[in-house]
């Protein structure tokens, strides 16, 4: 049989198996692995290689993906016991012949391997992602320098993918637990001069299932695409939280600028 | 109709793959585990020393030859093991996670390796792992010869 070769990519330089773990919501079956042979050239991913399962072998398979280069966050899964995002992997980088596929962990399983990710965001919206003020609407932008940006900067690369809540072990047996990805956007909105929620998100990061419970495994930033470094949030998360007990943590607010308008007088 | 894919406790002890602080998890639940086990057998065997001098003289004799040889000192070389590899693995733990001794942030680089699960923390694990060995050699020592070194 003649391999198909998929257009924009180097020669073929070898076959490997995929093992994708398929779950069909209609058919009342558990979980079950299944396996293809896909011929893998130069430069293909892990997602080039199972949209050529989709295309060419089995059309049930599904997936979720969307910008294919690593900056949508939706195409995370489990390869080969570690969570990866498949757009991002070379199959020959790997270098393995077999390549076990499974839908990301601690989350539920819509279809194959899509995940339900409905309790990331739940996690990520109830730490009030977003600068609380109590103006409605500022008139003007808040100052900020340079310095006091980069305190936070790095936390701002989360693309919530998932990735970190999946190889969390805490997240693993504590279903309630908020999640590296949730308690590191808290962090980086704590920081930010321009926030004053602080006492806003005391109650859901200062709980039981909130800061406190991480153990510091390090599974996330080990994990994580972006470099996020989840982990590290957490930790100086906690350090604000066990400062906060001795001096109050203060948030100012930052000075607004000049009021401004734009060439069609509406601010 | 969604499926719950929990991975459970039991992931707790899949470390692999996800470097040196997730090991050092693994086996810090794994000796928590094992010493609170411990601690109730611990109790278990300082409390027949109610039975008079006999029983306790027994279970002394008996504890040190389990299973039919004299592994005593052995377990109890381990038990020390696990005991000193908890205690200066929570030393650790008590430090970092009050974000002493980790990076500020940082600007993410390519190949994105995380800073805090490296520098000072590397250097405390390597300078506790050290204290570690220390201290077991010593305990070891003693156990079997009765010498403090």
């Amino acid at each position: 049989m003649e391999t198909l070769v998929l257009k924009g990519f180097g020669e073929v330089v070898k076959t490997v198996t995929f093992r994708v773990r398929r779950y069909d919501p209609e058919k009342k079956e558990i979980p079950k692995y299944e396996e293809y042979k896909v011929p893998v050239q130069k430069g293909m991913t892990i997602l080039d290689g199972i949209l050529y399962i989709k295309e060419h072998l089995d059309h049930s398979l599904s997936a979720r993906y969307s910008c294919r280069m690593g900056i949508c966050g939706s195409c995370g899964m489990i390869i080969n016991g570690k969570e990866k995002l498949a757009c991002q992997t070379q199959i020959l980088e790997l270098g393995k012949d077999l390549i076990k596929v499974d839908p990301m962990g601690n989350y539920g399983i819509v279809k194959d391997l899509v995940p339900e990710l409905s309790k990331l965001f739940n996690n990520h919206q109830s730490v009030k992602p977003f600068i609380v003020r109590e103006e409605e609407e500022p008139k003007s932008e808040f100052l900020q320098t340079p310095d006091q940006r980069e305190k936070y900067a790095m936390f701002t690369d989360c693309i919530l993918c998932g990735l970190c809540l999946s190889a969390c072990p805490t997240s693993a047996s504590d279903e309630l637990y908020l999640g590296p990805q949730a308690l590191a956007q808290s962090f980086r909105y704590i920081v930010d001069n321009r926030d004053l929620g602080f006492e806003e998100r005391l109650n859901v990061v200062d709980s039981k299932h909130g800061v406190w419970r991480c153990h510091f495994s390090g599974a996330c930033s080990e994990v994580c695409p972006k470099g996020v470094d989840p982990a590290l949030a957490i930790q100086l998360l906690r350090k604000v939280m066990t400062t906060n007990i001795f001096v109050k943590y203060q948030q100012k607010g930052a000075t607004r600028g000049p009021e401004r308008k734009s060439a069609l007088g509406v601010s | 109709m969604t499926i719950e894919n929990k991975k459970g406790w039991i992931s707790w002890f899949n470390p692999f793959k996800y470097g040196t602080d997730r090991w050092m998890f693994a086996l810090h639940r794994l000796t928590g585990i094992a010493l609170g086990l411990y601690l109730i057998a611990h109790v278990w065997e300082t409390s027949n020393i109610l039975n008079g001098q006999v029983t306790w003289d027994k279970i002394m004799v008996d504890l040190d030859y389990p299973f039919g040889a004299h592994y005593g000192p052995f377990i109890l070389s381990l038990i020390l093991i696990v005991a000193v590899y908890h205690a200066l693995n929570g030393i650790r733990l008590t430090i970092v996670e009050n974000g002493l001794m980790l990076p500020k942030p940082y600007r993410p680089e390519f190949p994105y390796k995380a800073k805090s699960l490296r520098g000072l923390n590397n250097l405390l694990k390597i300078v506790l792992g050290i204290f570690m060995i220390l201290i077991s050699a010593i305990g070891v020592i003693f156990i079997f010869t009765g010498v403090i070194v």
